[in-house]
């Protein structure tokens, strides 16, 4: 399997790409204007716009897919014939190395990017084998997490969380990559002034990443990171700061992700609950609530574990009475409580 | 959410400047603000944003302590001038909201906090602090969390800050600045009593901002201590509170503080209760005298008389773990 190391990463707004082909006619992602779109990278590629299942999904999703390969480009519309096709020249193959570099994809390995109508990237998958007989499958199984529907009838939620990564044919998903130095300090943003209605650029820095985004000013960072970064574990519960649901680690220390403003973020560090584990190693938390049974239902848990995490890295709440107040700002209707409190005792030892 | 323009600014000149436009609003912690934006109760046009700004130091100034408006709740409650110095902010602090909201809250925010009164959140209540003049809902409706002191027939709603009962008593000094103009307003001048005009809540002018708050020097720290009594033992608004601080030379009290929280309509300074105290040696009787001074001038609604009795009991079991009774 080809691990990418990709700059391009799950949750960014993905950047526009014009290509040429030997006539100097542009085929550029703007043709996708506000619908979703797939870029692939192949190796080789033959022109296969008659795949009736590759069609298929294109139309289920309403999708353009461009197709930059060594031997030339394509575009694919669900509801036309092939768009474009160039080979050859000087000039795109220059570009098609710089778009390589640009998303991450060295040349001679294959990589799927689907990218959702508002521009963000959703998905980034490696096909370990033949990118033509995995594209539809991988289109299929992109699809459907962006409508935001199991892939088939009987699989759980969660194993779809599993499933859309792996898309059931031997892909490796690059959630990212390449952290930053730990070190590195924010940078405070700069003055800015935008006016009401308008979208704002904004960087976020979440678990180690920076994020890019554009939105208007009212998004909290809660709903930035469930609908724009595609980071769900983080919940919404009351949306007013009175459940704990939205916890996240805000340069270290527990906030309510529903009251803070995502333009009133940057510069911040963010942790949610996708970046405690290191890889497939559960942060020592983590695995104390499964061992402890600290959870009925789980929609709080996330929460709960991130202010633990900080109740245990700031050290001064010891005693099973000073952790249960401490932990006052996660409720948890199933009442957990008692199990928590065991969990976040047990972890204590483990965390640094 | 209505919409609104964001202003992240440079610096505090231009965050004034900003805030100075009609219809804008300074944004700084945002527990209060952005959830009550959400429910449409305020409805600002422009965000002044003041978390970029440097106002967060908190330092020694003479014989006293400068705290910047932008310090969070949880770095004034365990800063260790406050516990040394401040006991009395420190506890009242932490006795407030959930680690999470004093992790984003300041203490200028703090100052300013609207209160929690069920009908000023409810858009279809009539409500003169959110409406003026469209009528009080809560005189007419369930009382149980309103004010007994301090109030109008215009309204009735608590002041819902811990903070700044702790404030009161210490008599802090709120400082701010507009354009080139600076001044300094005590915090038992900064709140304004509800009247005819409860949508009025405070002196400042619009586009005035509170760059930090001064404490003097106290002569409390060793008899002080602020209970809070609520519905639940943590993340709940006082159904009565109580900020005291003794300064006790020679067996005798020579001076006293005494501020209430959760049954005023601003944090409430007992000085009728802090003046019986002066003079006297601390005892059950002189802390119970002091209590029922407190609370003379109490005007029960029909569903919240028993918070008369529940601070006064407050205030005198206050005065005695002050004073070091077990």
């Amino acid at each position: 399997m080809a691990r990418l190391e990709a700059p391009i990463t799950v949750g960014m707004v993905a950047p526009s790409f014009v290509l040429h082909d030997d006539a100097g006619r542009p085929l550029s992602s703007s043709e996708a204007r506000g619908r979703p779109w797939v870029l692939a990278f192949a190796r080789s590629w033959r022109p296969g716009g008659d795949d009736p299942a590759l069609r298929a999904e294109l139309r289920g999703l309403g999708a353009i897919l461009f197709i930059a390969s060594d031997t030339g480009v394509w575009s694919f519309r669900p509801d036309d014939d092939l768009e474009l096709s160039a080979a050859g020249s000087a000039r795109l193959t220059r570009e098609l190395a710089e778009l390589r570099a640009r998303w991450g994809v060295p040349s001679g390995e294959d990589g799927v990017f689907v990218i959702d109508g508002d521009g963000a990237v959703r998905f980034a998958l490696a096909p370990s084998g033949d990118l033509a007989g995995a594209l539809a499958a991988s289109l299929a199984a992109a699809g459907r997490a962006l409508l935001g529907l199991p892939p088939r009838p009987g699989i759980t939620r969660r194993d779809w969380a599993v499933m859309s990564l792996v898309a059931g044919f031997g892909v490796v998903a690059l959630h990212g990559c390449r952290p930053r130095a730990p070190d590195r300090p924010g940078e405070p943003p700069p003055p800015l002034s935008a006016a009401a209605g308008s979208d704002i650029d904004v960087v976020l820095r979440i678990n180690g990443q920076d994020r890019r985004l554009r939105i208007d000013a009212r998004v909290s960072l809660l709903d930035a990171l469930r609908e724009r970064l595609a980071l769900t574990g983080t919940r919404k519960g009351c949306d007013h700061g009175q459940c704990g649901a939205c916890t996240v680690l805000r340069d270290g220390r527990p906030v309510n992700a529903c009251l803070t403003l995502a333009v009133a973020a940057q510069g911040a560090e963010i942790t949610t609950i996708e970046g405690l584990a290191r890889g497939d190693q559960l942060h020592p938390v983590q695995a104390a609530f499964i061992t402890h049974d600290a959870f009925q239902c789980g929609y709080c848990t996330s929460g709960q574990i991130l202010s633990a995490v900080a109740l245990l890295r700031d050290g001064r709440a010891r005693t099973d009475d000073e952790v249960r107040q401490q932990m006052s700002g996660n409720i948890c209707r199933c009442g957990a409580y008692p199990n928590i409190v065991a969990a976040i005792q047990a972890a204590r030892k483990e965390v640094v | 959410m209505k919409p609104f323009s964001y202003v992240r600014p440079a610096d505090a000149d231009a965050a004034i400047a900003a805030a100075g436009v009609q219809g804008a609003s300074f944004l700084a912690g945002g527990t209060t603000l952005i959830d009550l934006m959400r429910l449409e109760v305020m409805r600002p046009d422009a965000l002044v944003d003041l978390g970029p700004l440097p106002l967060t130091a908190i330092e020694r100034h003479g014989d006293g302590l400068q705290i910047g408006a932008m310090a969070r709740n949880s770095d004034v409650a365990v800063h260790p001038v406050v516990v040394a110095r401040y006991p009395l902010l420190a506890q009242a602090l932490l006795a407030g909201a959930s680690p999470q909201v004093r992790n984003m809250a300041t203490v200028g925010g703090n100052l300013l906090q609207r209160t929690r009164c069920p009908y000023f959140r409810d858009l279809a209540a009539p409500c003169n602090k959110r409406a003026p003049g469209s009528g009080c809902s809560a005189v007419e409706g369930y009382t149980r969390s309103h004010a007994v002191l301090g109030t109008s027939a215009s309204c009735i709603a608590t002041h819902p800050s811990d903070m700044c009962v702790a404030l009161a008593a210490l008599d802090a000094i709120v400082h701010t600045r507009r354009g080139e103009t600076t001044r300094t307003i005590p915090i038992t001048a900064l709140h304004t009593l509800p009247g005819d005009h409860p949508e009025v809540e405070h002196v400042l002018e619009h586009g005035e901002l509170i760059t930090h708050v001064e404490l003097p020097a106290s002569p409390f720290a060793a008899h002080a201590r602020y209970i809070k009594v609520r519905d639940r033992a943590a993340f709940a608004f006082a159904l009565a509170a109580a900020a005291v601080g003794l300064d006790v030379v020679g067996g005798r009290i020579r001076s006293a503080r005494v501020a209430l929280g959760g049954v005023a309509t601003k944090p409430w300074r007992a000085l009728e209760a802090e003046q019986l105290l002066a003079g006297q040696a601390p005892s059950r009787a002189v802390f119970e005298r002091a209590a029922h001074a407190a609370l003379a001038g109490a005007r029960p609604q029909r569903d919240n008389a028993f918070k008369i009795t529940l601070a006064r009991r407050t205030i005198v079991r206050a005065l005695e773990l002050a004073w070091g009774v077990p």
